[in-house]
């Protein structure tokens, strides 16, 4: 009895074994799927949300002329409120109804699910800029579209250098790194942004903005001992705007504070008042305060729907972009007359030259050897309560 | 009520099944695990492979909170330090995964130990908080000691190999998983017929008597404590390798509740009810997610508010179990069973 349990057992298996192997055929005139997870509801939705309607806008707006090549895209998408095992249960879902390629959102998914679409070859674009993402050879299917962590920090620390000096100083100033208590926060001071510091000569320090906490004053204080002149905040926009708060009723008139794409945003404005006044801010992808041609269109569907692209701010545009950057892979793809999966879509977009988003961010380009898609950006300010443009796209060096 | 049962000798008398139903219903129950994989779906694999691990998982808190009765918040920590342990022992040092992921479990059982030292003088809500602290003292070491644990970067491990075959696909973890869920619920029965399983229980119902019959509370709560911590270290250590990748983010007071919400849903100190909390907590949110993108054409507005009101739906739930069924989905399959046991003649 057992012995026939055991051989009824392996047949089983041998079986399945057999029909796995077995490719599924897919569509080749259908809607093509495109898989995406965005946060409207967890901890991050307050950006999550215009994000994630950029990517359905697009979306839409595609479908609405034609789509690709006549194929209309068939996005899968769902809220996954920033919750790890959410994001993993959807995109093993979503894989299984047949997407070709994924569009994620924040750090905590997009690092959990690296190795699972480097083995089901997946390309994957989200809002996660971390340096490590940017490589091949530890992420073979993730592209990033906006630039990276490190280097927002590396071309801020050289704006920093050059103000110093312009302001009439002689010397080095320090720098304060503040960081959120997470991968997020301190992905640009361990990939590089530490190293960075210490070739310029410049005396930088890390300084955690720890969670849950209803003030910055304590590390502040131990910033202004420090004697930092310039503050890089990596962290999203409230802790930001409060640690601004802070500063002003610490009185640190003297010290400039520059933000990284995740706090410089409109939240930051709207949250800080006052002290926002002054702030700096790195977007590698233009705020709608600064009209560039590639914010025509969506202007135009947005108007259609009622809303403007100022009200819905910059990171819809942020989105819209990276949205429309995925599907030119997809369009090569096609165009080429290859074969619509995964590892085409990564070699179509790793032939991507120069792809212009109309100045929203500086030409994007891909190579089988390097991921990041963007490595410049543009430096703005705070003056009357709008981001006001400081200077052009200025480069990694 | 079980009636009209009778036994002829000590060994039926001791049995786990000792009717012919429930080894009848065992039976079925573990044909279905085993025909299961060959006509699901990688989703329904995936989801089945959360629900054996997250079921390791409970069932080894189940044995600190629900058969103990000592508190704990510090299963995220204690999952942390399994998946680490592994993660690392593989990752960096090229140890088989069959052997590091044992090895990480008994190094989760250690440092279970230490935190539980304080169950020694404190109880409830105090020992609430000195476990709380494991979790933000584990969280806080793997975060900053960087040249060990990689700090926040993510610790990629290399998917597991067993007699050459790489188990990279949720169809071939599921053997691991499933197997290791049905031995550690095996363990777990038999422990409670022994010595120390009874000695558990008489510290949770009360620790003086127990002290005063002759239980020695300071060294079974230690082991209580070690005992918990090695099968949920255990399931920190599967998951890294049927992830593949872990970082310090799974491993929050997050997982600490979502485990406490499974077993006061499955039921406080029985097997099948950690099974039956397992599956709840990891089919609810995947019930949720499919009824907001079924909604998604119909009604938007409903899809985009459901995933909010998951949190919410969880709390409820916890609170109506609370009040209508404390002891959980356990009780309600056993009040099934009973129904069914004199059905029809039921008065």
């Amino acid at each position: 009895m057992k012995r026939q349990l055991f051989v009824l057992f392996a047949i089983l298996i041998v079986a399945s074994l057999i029909l796995a192997a077995c490719p599924g055929k897919k569509a080749e005139t259908g809607p093509i799927k495109i898989g995406a997870i965005f946060d409207f509801t967890g901890p991050t939705s307050d950006v999550g949300t215009p994000y994630g309607h950029g990517i359905q806008g697009y979306v839409e707006w595609l479908n609405s002329k034609g789509g690709i090549n006549g194929r209309k895209i068939d996005l899968l998408y769902q809220d996954y409120a920033y919750k790890v095992p959410q994001a993993e249960q959807l995109y093993t879902q979503f894989v299984q109804e047949g997407v070709v390629a994924f569009m994620g959102w924040g750090t905590g998914d997009t690092e959990a699910l690296r190795t699972k679409i480097a083995e089901d070859k997946i390309p994957f674009m989200s809002a996660s800029y971390s340096h490590v993402l940017g490589d091949p050879k530890e992420a073979p299917y993730n592209f990033l579209v906006g630039t990276t962590y490190s280097d927002q920090f590396f071309i801020v620390m050289d704006w920093i250098l050059e103000d110093w000096q312009a302001k009439g100083n002689s010397g080095k100033p320090k720098v304060a790194f503040m960081h959120h208590p997470s991968p997020f926060g301190l992905s640009p001071w361990e990939q590089g942004g530490k190293d960075y510091a210490a070739k310029l000569g410049v005396e930088a320090k890390a300084f955690e903005m720890p969670k849950g906490v209803t003030d910055f004053i304590p590390q502040l204080s131990q910033i202004r001992d420090f004697g930092a002149k310039y503050v890089v905040f990596q962290t999203v926009s409230s802790p930001a705007a409060l640690a601004l708060k802070n500063a002003k009723s610490l009185g640190m008139d003297d010290v400039t504070f520059v933000c990284l794409n995740w706090c410089a945003d409109e939240n930051l404005i709207r949250q800080g008042g006052d002290a926002a006044e002054g702030a700096i801010g790195a977007f590698p992808f233009t705020p709608p305060t600064m009209d560039v041609p590639g914010m025509k269109d969506a202007r135009e569907f947005l108007k259609g729907k009622g809303t403007t692209l100022e009200e819905k701010g910059v990171h819809y545009i942020q989105a819209w972009w990276t949205m429309a950057t995925m599907v030119e892979g997809i369009r090569k793809t096609l165009d080429a007359g290859k074969e619509l999966n995964g590892e085409n879509i990564k070699a179509s977009l790793e032939a991507l030259k120069d792809f212009d988003t109309g100045g929203v961010t500086v030409p994007i380009t891909f190579t089988p050897t390097d991921h990041r898609g963007s490595k410049g950006m543009r430096l703005f300010k705070v003056e009357g309560g709008k981001w006001v443009q400081l200077t052009d796209f200025r480069y990694v060096k | 009520m079980e009636c009209g049962v009778f036994f002829t000798n000590y060994k039926a008398d001791m049995a786990l099944r000792r009717k012919p139903i429930q080894k009848i219903r065992l039976g079925i129950f573990i044909a279905f695990v085993i025909i299961f994989p060959f006509f699901a779906s990688p989703y329904w694999l995936n989801l089945a492979n959360q629900i054996a691990l997250a079921t390791i998982g409970a069932i080894g808190l189940n044995i600190l909170v629900g058969y103990t009765g000592q508190i704990s918040l510090g299963q995220g920590a204690f999952m942390a330090v399994g998946a680490y342990g592994s993660g690392l022992l593989t990752a960096r040092l090229g140890v088989p995964f069959w052997m590091s992921i044992p090895i990480a479990a008994f190094l989760a059982a250690a440092v279970g130990v230490l935190f539980g030292l304080p169950s020694l003088r404190l109880k409830g809500l105090y020992l609430a908080i000195a476990t709380l602290a494991a979790q933000e003292i584990v969280e806080w070491v793997v975060v900053h000691w960087t040249s060990v644990t990689g700090g926040v970067e993510a610790l990629v491990v290399p998917s597991p190999k067993l007699f050459g075959l790489r188990l990279n696909t949720d169809f071939r973890f599921y053997w691991i998983a499933v197997i290791l869920a049905g031995l550690t619920a095996l363990f777990t029965a038999n422990l409670f017929r022994s010595r120390v399983g009874r000695a558990f229980i008489a510290i949770r119902d009360q620790d003086i008597a127990a002290e005063v019959i002759g239980v020695n509370v300071y060294w079974y709560k230690l082991l209580a404590f070690a005992t918990s911590s090695f099968f949920v270290g255990l399931t920190g250590a599967l998951t890294a390798h049927y992830r593949t990748i872990i970082s310090w983010e799974r491993f929050t007071l997050d997982t600490s509740i979502l485990y406490l919400a499974m077993i006061i849903i499955g039921g406080l100190g029985t097997i099948n009810g950690s099974f039956f909390g397992a599956a709840f907590m990891t089919l609810l949110p995947a019930f949720i997610n499919n009824l907001g993108r079924s909604l998604q054409g119909s009604f938007p507005a409903m899809a985009t508010m459901l995933p909010a009101f998951q949190q919410a739906i969880f709390g409820l739930v916890i609170i109506l179990f609370l009040v209508i069924e404390p002891e959980g989905l356990a009780k309600l399959w056993r009040n099934i069973k009973d129904y069914f046991y004199v059905w029809p003649f039921s008065y």
